[in-house]
């Protein structure tokens, strides 16, 4: 009688455990999902995930639905794929250039956020154009599209050509009084390029676009040491040979430690990075010795760069925006002075004065002279 | 006659049963509502309530020191008399077992929220059973083994956390006191709970064989808690930005999410529930004490029964009531409240009655 029941107990507890039960060929697994505003400002959400079927011609599905929510999109996709779509796995957001101008946007994201079976690691990116082009691109010597973009973005930021953003952290800065959001931002032109990092504003708004040579300056200003970070220079005032451009040079970042003092004084904040820089020479177009004139490029280098740096922080400063973070070290150190601020930053940080000074050590010049 | 002496457990036992007493479910959600009461200031909160707990772990042990070989029932017949004593003792098992029943509850409630949404909580709540049972029904020296191999084999697990640190921000944390001593002192009554556990010592130290080294033991339980607690506290302020924390329900597990290796997403799913090993011996050191009290009160030896009547009702209740997260965080109220009074003022009460005693007794023998 015991061992009966105890037997009975066990298939009645084994048989209960396959409520949860769904097999990968049930599922879609939604890698990339888009959402735009379609012509008639209608949200449209795209989605993409890959068929596991050796009979299926195409091993990709997409999915391009108008509805009211990203949960409503989902009822759509369960009508026409395979029944199960799943946010477990989602890679990349790619949202239209023409949504993120909206304000709210962001909390369209809430159900990635809200059910725990989500993940909520995948990158936010910005969509210069419409979303459905890119979804719907599939181009023959690429890999399958959520593959390709996500190893795309993966790659290009880590070359800091834009900045990877997760939705984790989005949801971290939209809460975040002391920062504005940065995002890679890509666009479709007969092959996906990646443009640079999208800028926006404290409520999440689309504010500009920068290129990946400020992307690196702004990852710099973020004190962020991960990736390849290469410049390159004009030397002396001679305009080079539009063929062979013989005044041009480029170093290699190898190692920099920034340096910033957050101070108040007169009524706004005052900023002042120092930045010291050990550079490798990975090219130069034109005879000079750096061996002995290492002085004269070391001192062109910081002059270059701390132009650059005043010209995106004009840039940032005009925008209202702080993508930099700035807030963040207002807080830190002038706490009672950021309080009064904290809910106008942007304006804050634009009336501020931030400086910036490099120091440019050449350690290398390569194989040659 | 000494009903301690089969079971005596180590000194490292000890030192693992009072950590994993006070570690359950609630380090999930600790830096959340650390964050809400005090900010990022929230740490200092931790380590003023690691304190005071320390403390009301002494002032038990001093009480049990007189007695050093019964256990609250024990101790209720010596300093009450038989019928006072046992009466007195079902308050003490209500609370063990509602206190055992909740960590139980919570556990089920992520357990269901995480993996398993369709699966009815009463099935999750007998699967839980099956092994709690097992441990249960034997004496305290099976818990201790319990509990040390599962310390050792669940070691590793906050070191899985340093890995998102590296992205962390430490300037969150900066300016310390911010806005001064109050909200701190406000963030303690949020973190005392965490640190709840000390109750179990009533039922822990008559058993511990090296009784000279109780205090260093307690010491050490309780400082293992408070880095863990520390670790993950910090861990959380320094990587979500001071207004979002208040937004995550459960923090610790944002952070777990954000863990991804080239070979393996999602690893929070993993840490959940190897995590449950981790949790299941707060609930079993719980409800052994609620059993071993009711086995007391009905002058048995064996376990096996009370043992089997908690957990065929724990699932009865779930099958029947089907309680939902609002609903475990209220009843998480209530048990501060009771906690409080039992962790902070029984014991207090108690030490008088001790004294009274044997006050009492030197004045007869005179």
């Amino acid at each position: 009688m015991k061992r009966l029941l105890a037997v009975l107990l066990a298939i009645a507890l084994l048989v209960s455990g396959c409520m949860d039960r769904k097999d990968i060929e049930d599922i879609s697994l939604a890698l990339i999902i888009g959402i735009d505003l379609n012509d008639e400002d209608k949200l449209q959400i795209s989605t993409s995930s890959p068929v596991f079927s050796r009979e299926a011609k195409i091993k990709t599905e997409i999915n391009i639905v108008g509805a009211d929510s990203l949960r409503a999109a989902r009822d759509e996709n369960d009508r026409t794929f395979t029944a199960y779509t799943s946010g477990g796995k989602t890679q990349l957001f790619l949202i239209g250039k023409k949504l993120m101008r909206r304000e709210g946007w962001f909390k369209l994201l809430d159900p990635f956020l809200r059910e725990p079976k989500n993940t909520s690691s995948m990158c936010i990116v910005l969509v210069d154009g419409p979303v459905s082009e890119v979804m719907s691109f599939n181009p023959r010597d690429k890999p399958r599209l959520p593959i390709y973009l996500t190893r795309l973005v993966d790659t290009a930021s880590r070359r800091n050509l834009c900045i990877r953003t997760t939705l984790q952290e989005l949801h971290s800065i939209d809460y975040e009084k002391g920062k504005t959001a940065s995002l890679a931002e890509l666009r479709l032109a007969n092959k996906v390029i990646i443009k640079g990092s999208a800028l926006l504003n404290e409520k999440g708004i689309y504010k500009m676009s920068i290129g990946a040579d400020e992307t690196r300056l702004l990852r710099m200003l973020q004190t962020e040491k991960a990736g390849e970070i290469l410049f390159s220079f004009k030397h002396g005032n001679k305009s080079g040979d539009p063929a062979v451009p013989d005044n041009a040079y480029m170093i290699n970042i190898q190692k920099y430690t920034a340096k910033l003092k957050t101070g108040y004084s007169d009524g706004r904040f005052t900023f002042d990075y120092r930045f010291k820089i050990r550079a490798l020479l990975a090219e130069k177009l034109f005879s000079l010795d750096p061996l002995q004139e290492d002085k004269v490029l070391q001192a062109e280098m910081n002059r270059q760069l701390e132009e650059k740096f005043t010209r995106l922080i004009g840039k940032i400063q005009q925008a209202k925006i702080d993508p930099i973070g700035l807030g963040n070290y207002a807080r830190a150190y002038r706490y009672s002075e950021w309080k009064k601020v904290q809910n106008r930053w942007g304006e804050a940080l634009a009336d501020a004065d931030i400086r910036v000074r490099v120091d440019v050590t050449i350690a290398s010049m390569g194989a040659i002279r | 006659m000494r009903t301690t002496a089969l079971n005596e457990i180590t000194l490292m036992q000890y030192i693992v049963l009072i950590h994993s007493s006070q570690v359950g479910t609630g380090i999930f959600s600790l830096p959340r509502k650390i964050a809400d009461s005090s900010g990022t200031d929230g740490w200092i909160s931790i380590l003023i309530a690691w304190a005071a707990n320390t403390l009301a772990g002494c002032v038990i042990l001093l009480v049990m020191r007189k007695y050093p070989d019964d256990t609250l029932p024990d101790l209720f017949r010596k300093l009450f008399g038989k019928a006072v004593g046992k009466l007195l003792l079902i308050p003490v098992i209500a609370y063990y077992s509602y206190y055992g029943f909740s960590v139980l509850v919570n556990s089920m409630l992520y357990i269901k929220a995480w993996f398993l949404p369709y699966t009815p909580g009463y099935l999750i709540v007998l699967l839980f059973a099956v092994p709690t049972f097992m441990i249960v029904r034997n004496g305290m020296r099976v818990l201790g083994r319990y509990v040390e191999i599962v310390f050792y084999m669940m070691a590793w697990m906050p070191l899985f956390l340093l890995i998102p640190l590296d992205q962390g921000h430490w300037i969150h944390l900066l300016p310390v006191l911010k806005e001064g001593w109050k909200p701190i002192v406000r963030g303690v009554h949020d973190t005392l709970f965490s640190f709840a556990g000390m109750e179990t010592l009533f039922f822990i130290y008559p058993f511990l064989r090296d009784k000279k080294r109780a205090f260093h033991g307690l010491f050490i339980a309780s400082s293992l808690t408070l880095v863990l607690y520390l670790f993950v506290t910090i861990s959380c302020f320094v990587l979500f930005a001071p207004d979002e924390i208040g937004m995550l329900n459960q923090p610790l597990m944002n952070l777990l999410k954000t863990i991804e290796f080239r070979f393996l997403e999602r690893f929070d799913m993993i840490f959940l529930a190897l995590y449950l090993f981790v949790v299941s011996r707060c609930w079993i050191l719980y409800s052994f004490s609620a059993i071993y009290s009711a086995s007391r009160l009905f002058d048995r030896p064996d376990h096996t029964k009370p043992a089997a009547v908690f957990l065929v009702i724990a699932a009865a209740i779930v099958f029947v009531h089907q309680p939902t997260w609002n609903e475990a965080d209220r009843s998480e109220t209530v048990l501060t409240i009771l906690n409080e009074w039992y962790m902070f003022a029984f014991p207090v009460v108690l030490y008088v009655a001790v004294k009274g005693k044997e006050l009492l007794g030197r004045l007869r023998s005179e």
